[in-house]
């Protein structure tokens, strides 16, 4: 899992986890008991899996997805989601992660990508790995593989706005450009 | 190379676009020595002068050692050159006299004696939850986190979302020239920067942007209850149109203001820019 124990068989097939087991969890991770998990709390209790501290980007993408009254932490309730959004993508890194060593290299990541329907050149790879293989060894840990899928998925996102008849180019001005990136990344 | 804080240090060398080009659709070059005047008391142009890293303001922050750049370790500082004195009237005071303590080469003692102080856990390095508590508005709240982030990020020379004192530094110095700005904008001491101020302060460093434009960005990064942007996320924005700014430069070699790309061009040039 996630949380603590990385590569743990998920235990909860498909079944949301039940309540009494999140809230052990959120207790466990909400140290200073405000009542919200905080953005240092989440990135003490994930593990990518190599022994770094998690991603901080990261874990303000996942905090500000969540984080609906923008507090600056997740509630009990909202944790729910957290859970279930960095379950479903460590499932999806162990796919692709065969041996498990916590990284997935840039052939590993062209498979992960492609299947969520991205279709990327092979130069394009090359920029994904070194922007965000944070540990300098030309392959992607957890942490930074969501980041990397969160970041492509706002950039599409917004590309698809602009892009009005679908043929994958878009003619924007300056300031169109400034509004489609800000705060994107 | 240096970071792109080189934007708006009086004198700075290795920039060659001290206007905005005439009849440019965008701006975005600082206008050198315009920042001079909140550092009280130093004379303009040299108490920065080790500052400015050749290549310009655009250079690569949030890619260090991408690429395979060299760059000089701690580089942009002149080793011993008086940062300590801005803000405060006495100008240069710890350039001129030999620092207390064992304050490691080119590190400035104001910031050695503020890093001892943020990190708590004595772990030789300040990490986001440290840098927030040591970081205040004017108002007295908590920087946000994306801008700790997105600093840790500039200075951070391990990649691991921390700082060490060489980095921290840098950051003192980034933050100190950021402030001096934000207060040189902020001409009705409010402590944040209403749109109209903001527009102006843009054009000053020379973006032309329209001041509906100029509108949306305050008011998306304007926190409730207050009227403006505060310093944080001044510094956030000022060095995101920055970046988004040189991504689009390059794009636009026609100069025209308008740019056709596609998927791919738009995907490379965001994620490359703006990590």
């Amino acid at each position: 899992m996630a949380y603590q124990h990385q590569y743990r068989p998920p235990q909860f097939n498909n079944a949301p986890p039940d309540q009494s087991f999140l809230w052990n969890i959120f207790q466990r991770v909400d140290k200073d008991r405000s009542g919200a998990i905080s953005d240092t709390e989440l990135q003490q209790a994930l593990s990518n899996g190599t022994w770094t501290p998690f991603n901080p980007v990261t874990v303000r993408s996942i905090i500000s997805m969540f984080d609906r009254e923008n507090k600056g932490g997740v509630s009990f309730n909202e944790f729910a989601g957290v859970w279930k959004y960095i379950t479903d993508w460590q499932n999806i890194f162990r796919t692709y992660d065969r041996d498990n060593s916590g990284f997935i290299d840039k052939n590993e990541l062209k498979q992960a990508l492609t299947g969520f329907g991205y279709r990327l050149s092979d130069q394009f790879y090359n920029t994904l790995i070194e922007k965000f293989d944070r540990q300098k060894r030309s392959q992607v840990a957890f942490d930074d593989f969501i980041q990397c899928c969160i970041v492509l998925q706002r950039l599409t996102d917004v590309f698809r706005r602009y892009d009005t008849d679908q043929d994958g180019w878009i003619q924007v001005s300056y300031e169109q450009y400034l509004s489609m990136v800000f705060n994107v990344v | 190379m240096s970071y792109q804080y080189g934007q708006g240090y009086p004198g700075s060398g290795g920039n060659p676009h001290h206007h905005p080009t005439p009849g440019a659709p965008y701006g975005g070059a600082p206008i050198g020595g315009q920042y001079g005047g909140p550092y009280r008391g130093a004379p303009q142009g040299s108490q920065y002068g080790g500052g400015a890293a050749p290549g310009g303001p655009y250079s690569s922050y949030g890619t260090p050692g991408a690429g395979g750049a060299p760059r000089a370790p701690y580089g942009g500082q002149a080793p011993g050159g008086p940062y300590g004195g801005y803000g405060q009237p006495q100008g240069g005071q710890y350039g001129q006299q030999p620092p207390a303590g064992n304050i490691p080469p080119g590190v400035n003692a104001e910031a050695y004696q503020w890093f001892s102080t943020v990190d708590t856990d004595r772990s030789g390095y300040i990490n986001l939850k440290e840098l927030k508590q040591a970081l205040m508005n004017s108002n007295n709240t908590a920087f946000n986190d994306e801008t700790c982030i997105m600093m840790l990020n500039m200075f951070d020379k391990t990649r691991t979302g921390r700082v060490d004192i060489f980095g921290f530094s840098e950051m003192w110095t980034f933050l100190q020239q950021r402030r001096a700005m934000f207060q040189q904008f902020d001409r009705d001491r409010s402590g944040s920067i209403n749109s109209s101020e903001m527009h102006q302060a843009l054009s000053q460093m020379g973006y032309s942007l329209s001041p509906q434009f100029v509108q949306g960005l305050v008011s998306q990064f304007c926190v409730r209850g207050v009227n403006g942007i505060q310093l944080d996320r001044f510094i956030q924005v000022c060095t995101q149109l920055q970046c988004i700014t040189q991504a689009f430069r390059e794009k636009d070699t026609a100069m025209t203001g308008n740019v056709r790309m596609s998927y791919e061009d738009f995907l490379s040039g965001a994620v490359t820019k703006l990590m």
